[in-house]
């Protein structure tokens, strides 16, 4: 067996670059979450902003969202990657500047031309919009995703590269030497293999997507270039599927590395660590079909891969991610701030919001979940209080003013309001699911209105606490550029 | 055999045999006698021909192309809109028409396709490499599913079937580079082979700015 002992990196300060990424991400996070919020007014019947807008929303939502957790992933990535290979700050850069025309693309396509087809632009709505919106619209909508997708492409061969450079192929950068032949304990550190296996599935997932947006603009204005339906879905949800799981495998690399320096145990990449990253890297990209469930038209063992890949994709890094965490943490006296708080219930928010999905990627059970507000409540718990938490964990981590800081007591208030809100809100949204209500109506049925109002005041809370934290982010962004000792050394350390 | 090719004077002479065999009557007319085969093997072996044959040329000179033409980024851009042009429907036909477009056809190929995506490649650092490559192949697929879902005969000179077959074509064609594209990511060692991974972690750049660690 390899030994792995803990090997002290100083904490550094952010680059400029990750800072705007967070900031970005920050602002547009509150904005969508606002129109979160609206939403659910709307169906709690509290405000009245109409179907059209709601439909607006919801798409605006959608593709900010997923946009902004894939750009607050990729600054924790390229931070601590950053520290092993050699990356390239102008191509960081040059994605956050492609990523911010899209949007521009996106807003003016829903605000100004009314487009409002989701972000999955399922086909064939955009194109049939019944003169809701133009052609010209949808095509926007599609460019301004095309756009975005251009910017990751190259921010992933910019990893690509700098991996192949230091670790000379992506097998070894994934640790296959020391998964398949003999551990030395000299396999690539956990943010390496995590950044190798978000890059290879990511690249896959954004040529696919770009294919069918081409397709799809083509088809668009020349509708005689016919595309079959249900090879679009597919395309569609193996991209989307894989970029918005591609969002935490990023995020996740903040807990490899911060929770470490905090009990200055090692995060070890050992042989379970690196099989289950390997693992998911194909599973990932064959699980999309738990999307299709509901489609007979689709091969049955489509249906049957999705289903028991399904089951199994839930498991290796998830528990593998929490079984670790528990083991740098337990006995070891850790002192909980802000920082190692937010990142540690984000592991337990991640598991929680998988169990749903889990339930619902049974097929028996789709038929009757799938398009209630249960997937609403699956995903918004592992976004939300895995992924953005672990951003907000992030954020802490870098502002620390000193590493015997202690946390004014609004901050410690806002945590746990902000867990109480997200669970009453995930929880509104899994228990409207259990009671049959469909995900995606503007209008809903007088008895469901109810849990829409509990719903509501729980956003508003969520919306409270995420304020809390974003706004201390920025007070202190100007710390978080030097280098200095951030986490507090654990009390089994110090003594 | 390979080791005589890299020689230029071999080389040469080599690519001229294949070239005037691409262009004598049997072999021309039996590859234009399919889509498939006029659109996936003669244009793309053409564009090969001026690939190889620039990369025969001596460095130096090259390099002095290179300059003159302002960089790689021209040369790419030279290169998208040559190779586009060969691929719409209407050029085929056209080639196929008149002995004056079939003649262009044989010259550009080679000398705006070949030459200068062999002369871009050399600067093109690895991004600039995996970019062209994802775009070519997610295009290639497009292109493949565009001939396929035509719903119209779109060359004169072809049926619908041939049409058909030669999208298929491309979209296999496309998956296979990808398959490929990837799988040369995983094999090779172009970095540091002798370095073990372990040792290279354990330095991290040092910091660029001033306040060290000891900060607070
Ligand atoms: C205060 C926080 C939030 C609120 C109030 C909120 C509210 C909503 C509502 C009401 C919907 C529509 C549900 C329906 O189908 O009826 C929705 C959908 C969605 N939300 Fe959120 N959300 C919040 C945070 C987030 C976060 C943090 C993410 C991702 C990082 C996210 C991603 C999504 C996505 C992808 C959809 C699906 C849109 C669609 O169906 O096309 N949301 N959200
Ligand atoms: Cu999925």
């Amino acid at each position: 067996m390899a030994t792995y002992t803990y090997e002290h990196i100083p904490d550094q300060g952010a680059k400029a670059g990750v800072l705007a990424y967070l900031a970005t991400s920050a602002v547009v996070l509150l904005l969508m979450m606002v129109f979160g919020l609206l939403m659910r007014l709307e169906q709690a019947q509290w405000i009245s902003i109409g179907a059209i807008r709601f439909y607006e929303l919801m798409t605006l939502h959608g593709a900010g969202m997923v946009g902004i957790a894939a750009i607050a992933g990729a600054s924790i990535m390229w931070h601590f990657l950053r520290q092993y290979v050699d990356l390239s700050s102008r191509i960081f850069v040059a994605n956050l500047v492609l990523f911010l025309v899209g949007v521009v693309m996106i807003l003016g396509s829903v605000l100004l031309g009314h487009f409002h087809g989701a972000w999955t632009f399922l086909y064939p709505l955009p194109g049939k919009s019944m003169g809701l919106w133009s052609p010209g619209a949808a095509a926007l909508f599609m460019g301004g995703l095309l756009v975005i997708g251009v910017g990751f492409l190259l921010l992933h061969l910019d990893i690509a590269r700098a991996l192949v450079a230091r670790y000379g192929n992506f097998s070894r950068a994934l640790g296959w030497p020391q998964l398949f032949g003999h551990d030395d304990g000299k396999a690539p550190p956990p943010t390496v293999v995590a950044s190798a296996m978000v890059t290879v599935v990511n690249v896959i997932g954004l040529v696919v997507g770009a294919s069918i947006l081409a397709m799809m603009l083509v088809n668009l204005y020349v509708p005689e270039f016919d595309i079959d339906p249900l090879l679009a879905k597919g395309m569609i949800y193996f991209f989307g599927h894989i970029f918005i799981n591609a969002t935490i495998y990023m995020a996740v690399i903040g807990v490899y590395e911060i929770l470490p320096r905090y009990t200055q145990r090692p995060w070890k990449s050992n042989k379970v660590f690196l099989a289950s990253w390997t693992a998911s890297t194909l599973m990932v990209m064959f699980i999309f079909p738990h999307h299709l469930l509901m489609d007979f038209a689709f091969p049955k063992w489509m249906l049957i891969m999705g289903h028991i890949i399904g089951y199994l994709n839930t498991v290796p890094i998830l528990v593998v991610t929490g079984y670790g965490a528990l083991m740098i943490v337990y006995r070891s006296g850790i002192r909980w701030d802000m920082g190692s708080k937010l990142l540690f219930l984000s592991l337990f928010g991640w598991a929680a919001g998988a169990m749903p999905a889990f339930i619902d990627g049974t097929i028996t059970v789709n038929y009757v979940m799938h398009n209630t507000l249960w997937v609403p409540g699956h995903f918004h718990t592992y976004l939300l209080l895995g992924m953005v938490t672990m951003v907000f964990g992030f954020m802490y981590y870098l502002g620390k003013p000193s590493h015997e800081h202690d946390d004014h007591l609004i901050d410690r208030i806002a945590f746990w309001l902000f867990t109480s809100s997200v669970l009453g809100f995930t929880m509104s949204f899994l228990y409207s699911g259990k009671e049959s209500v469909a995900r995606r109506y503007a209008a809903h049925l007088p008895e469901w209105v109810p849990y829409d109002r509990i719903a509501s005041v729980f956003a508003v809370l969520v919306i409270a606490s995420a304020l809390v934290f974003i706004g201390r982010f920025f007070a202190r962004i100007g710390l978080a550029r030097h280098d200095y000792q951030r986490a507090p050394v654990a009390r089994s350390v110090a003594a | 055999m390979i080791a005589a090719l890299a020689r230029p004077q071999v080389g040469f002479r080599v690519l001229g045999a294949l070239y005037l065999l691409l262009a004598a009557p049997p072999l021309r007319t039996s590859l234009e006698a399919t889509m498939s085969g006029h659109m996936l093997v003669q244009i793309p072996l053409l564009a090969a021909i001026g690939f190889v044959a620039c990369r025969l040329l001596p460095v130096a000179r090259q390099e002095r192309l290179l300059d003159a033409g302002g960089g790689a980024v021209p040369y790419v851009v030279l290169v998208v809109f040559a190779s586009t042009w060969w691929m719409l429907p209407r050029a085929l036909d056209d080639a196929l028409a008149s002995p004056l477009v079939e003649a262009a056809k044989f010259i550009s190929l080679p000398l705006l396709v070949g030459l200068p995506l062999a002369l871009a490649w050399r600067r093109l650092g690895p991004i600039g490499r995996g970019f062209v490559w994802t775009n070519f192949i997610s295009m290639l697929a497009v292109l493949g599913w565009l001939y396929i879902a035509a719903p119209v005969r779109v060359c004169n000179s072809y049926l619908v079937d041939q049409q058909e077959s030669a999208g298929w074509l491309m979209v296999k064609l496309a998956l296979l580079l990808f398959a490929g594209w990837l799988a040369s990511l995983f094999v090779g060692g172009g970095g540091n082979p002798a370095l073990s991974t372990a040792e290279q972690v354990a330095p991290p750049p040092a910091p660029s700015r001033d306040c060290g660690p000891e900060r607070n």
